[in-house]
């Protein structure tokens, strides 16, 4: 029996794509202080959100997944970042950074702060590489534009928006035209599909959960990475143990606890994601022979304050609705925040 | 050289009963969420009507790690019986919350509903402490003088209400109760306690004070300097003034009444004449002044003292600042364990 000369990739079944900054790293780009400072860190001075690394291994541990990062940082960074990455232990297959002083040098101001006519090109060309069958989750932040452009990108390669409302879109977020083609060309390009399982929102700077309501169910605004792998749990992309991993190292390395951790257990119960079946799943997980789970001792505490949240609530309510989205009238979500259209209320509302 | 070890606060959860207020659930609910924000170590279990709380919730910037809710489907009104009340709900909120701290769930309650379904639902709930007879309600009132650490500007008054008929034993455990309630507050190491009375005498009152002001006298622990007269409340003599429930109750519905007429007054005086109005202009900063050190607002709620566990009342026309501020006295007192300091007072 001969050894083939060349083993292929199993192609991917699963994508996760991933922002950076304010849903990886913990950045603070707020003044221009804090921009100088960022740019001047060294890769073991960044720090990573609580949980976020774990999470990123333990969904790559099945080995036929891809990580794919876009991130709004310049490409100048690119070294710092990716040592960064490899510090944490994350692999990565796809890492996409921005070429501001590209933007810059073709005097294109919008596009430095713009993140639509950045985000949006560079994932749909990504999704052309990827099989029509393969399932994304997508993670962002609530600082800029990732829940609507992400849901965009969803509902683009499912057909649930026509080139008209795109074309509005495109326009009233401040696209340049090569951009705007750039989006046109890739999404030509995608088969139909609705791969697109969830959105997931690092509250980075605690905005309303209600805020992201237009966009409907997929998207998943979450206080911290545990919140993430709960869902992902329910989803079927993780199992107990790992998202029992995941808790561990928030609970050693980011200060969280028990009261923390059921407290964010019981916040997405209240918000209708259906996690009965999870909850029973960690019990079963915490009882199990697992050496890991010695470290989450005592196990009894544990059961019993997520069982004490779970039961407090009484009956669950339905989960909610799902819904169209009118990207239209949430373009101001997408706009930079200095952007005088952001504040401007939406047509219609 | 040792490097200096920062002590971080032990986590504290604080149960507010959200329902029953004037202003509705979401102001509670606000109050609870700037709390989330604002201190790290203190954890909200919000009780009431499930559905309203995560209304106002998703609508408000919190952190939800510091958050849960526990679903109780009654609440007492602001007009209702308290006894019967209770009676007729057991799943009434402030009493599910009281169980909830009595059970260990949370270290403190925190409700801006009724004052007297909040008492009786403590003393259903809670133990009251060994040598402490009868609990007593406390209020603060703003002063001219500050007093502590933090130069906080009102004066303790208990009780106002639990107890209306005190006996001289229960006056001296009011003394002790309030001493250490002040020194934990306000960081004022030895605040001036004294009995109010018709006259500074020793002899002036009735039996019960004349009794309480022999044994407070031989107190080493409390720094009791005797007894004031109603006068001398808002002037700020004492930093705690104890009385029984009836007479407290009485001053302390005077001293408002008092404020709010000094208010209308006020009002009718800007209205009446264009001279007055530029009067009062002129003296804008210091009625401003005035009005900050006065706002119950700042000081959040006041405690019922005795109990094992701790009760802050908030005022019920409280809206959210003044509810997370209620949050943080409740902390601290759980912090520096109140409980444990009166019954040492008790016991010298």
């Amino acid at each position: 029996m001969s050894l083939p000369d060349r083993i292929d990739p199993r192609p991917p079944r699963r994508i996760y794509r991933w922002d950076l900054d304010k849903t990886y790293l913990q950045t603070d780009f707020d003044s221009l202080r804090d921009l100088l400072r960022t740019a001047f860190q060294k890769a073991h001075e960044k720090v990573a959100v609580p949980g976020a690394s774990a999470l990123i291994r333990e969904l790559s541990e099945s080995g036929d997944s891809r990580l794919c990062i876009v991130s709004g940082s310049p490409k100048q960074m690119r070294a710092v970042l990716e040592e960064k990455l490899k510090l944490d232990g994350v692999r990565w297959d796809e890492f996409v950074l921005k070429d501001n002083v590209g933007n810059l040098l073709r005097g294109r101001f919008r596009a430095l702060r713009g993140q639509v006519g950045y985000k949006l090109p560079a994932i749909l060309e990504s999704r052309v590489k990827a099989p029509a069958e393969a399932e994304e989750v997508l993670f962002g932040d609530d600082a800029e534009a990732d829940a609507f452009i992400y849901s965009l990108f969803a509902d683009l390669i499912a057909g649930r928006v026509d080139e008209r409302v795109l074309s509005q879109v495109l326009e009233a977020g401040g696209v340049y035209p090569d951009d705007a083609e750039r989006v046109r060309a890739a999404w030509k390009q995608i088969p139909v599909a609705d791969p697109v399982r969830r959105i997931f929102i690092h509250l980075d700077k605690l905005t309303p959960p209600a805020h992201f309501t237009p966009y409907g169910p997929r998207v998943v605004p979450i206080f911290n990475y545990f919140q993430a792998a709960l869902v992902l749990l329910a989803d079927g992309h993780l199992s107990a143990p790992q998202v029992l991993k995941i808790a561990v190292e928030m609970v050693q390395t980011a200060g969280h606890n028990i009261i923390t951790l059921s407290n964010s257990f019981q916040d997405l119960l209240r918000r209708g994601l259906p996690l009965q079946q999870a909850a029973v799943a960690l019990s079963q997980a915490l009882e199990g022979p697992n050496k890991l789970l010695a470290a989450m001792r005592p196990m009894p505490d544990i059961l019993s304050a997520f069982s004490k949240r779970l039961a407090a609530l009484g009956t669950p309510p339905p989960p909610p609705p799902v819904q169209a989205v009118d990207y239209v009238s949430l373009i101001h979500h997408a706009l930079p925040r200095n952007h005088k259209g952001r504040t401007r209320p939406s047509p219609g509302g | 050289m040792e490097a200096m070890v920062v002590k971080q606060p032990q986590p504290v959860t604080i149960a507010f009963d959200v329902m029953g207020t004037d202003h509705g659930p979401a102001e509670v609910v606000r109050g609870a969420a700037q709390l989330s924000l604002d201190s790290p170590h203190i954890h909200a279990l919000l009780v009431g009507d499930r559905t309203l709380i995560d209304n106002a919730l998703a609508e408000t910037k919190h952190n939800g790690e510091r958050i849960s809710v526990q679903h109780a489907s009654d609440f007492v009104g602001m007009d209702e019986k308290p006894g019967e009340a209770l009676a007729r709900k057991p799943n009434a909120s402030v009493a599910v919350a009281a169980r909830l701290v009595a059970e260990g769930e949370a270290q403190a309650l925190v409700s801006a509903g009724n004052t007297g379904a909040g008492v009786l639902a403590c003393a259903r709930h809670f133990q009251l402490i060994p040598g402490v007879r009868r609990a007593a309600l406390a209020t603060v009132y703003p002063t001219r003088s500050v007093r502590g650490a933090k130069e906080d500007p009102f004066s303790l008054i208990l009780d106002v209400g639990a107890t209306v008929e005190a006996t001289a034993d229960d006056l001296v455990t009011f003394a002790v109760m309030g001493s250490n309630y002040a020194r934990i507050i306000s960081r004022n190491e030895r605040p001036k306690v004294a009995l109010l009375s018709n006259g500074v005498e020793p002899q002036k009152g009735p039996p019960r004070v004349v009794e309480a002001h022999a044994r407070l006298s031989e107190m080493k622990d409390i720094h009791f300097i005797g007894n004031v007269e109603g006068i001398d409340i808002p002037k700020g003599t004492a930093d705690v003034i104890v009385t029984d429930g009836f007479v407290g109750n009485v001053c302390l519905k005077m001293l408002e009444g008092v404020h709010e007429t000094v208010v209308e007054l006020a009002q009718y005086a800007y209205k009446e004449s264009l001279r007055w109005r530029a009067g009062l202009a002129m003296l804008s900063s210091g009625i401003q002044r005035i009005k900050d050190i006065t706002d119950w607002n700042q000081y959040g709620g006041a405690p019922i003292l005795g109990f094992d566990r701790i009760f802050i009342k908030a005022h019920g026309r409280s809206k959210a600042h003044a509810i997370a501020n209620a949050g943080k006295v409740a902390a601290k007192v759980v912090a520096n364990n109140l409980g444990n300091a009166i019954r040492e007072g008790l016991q010298k």
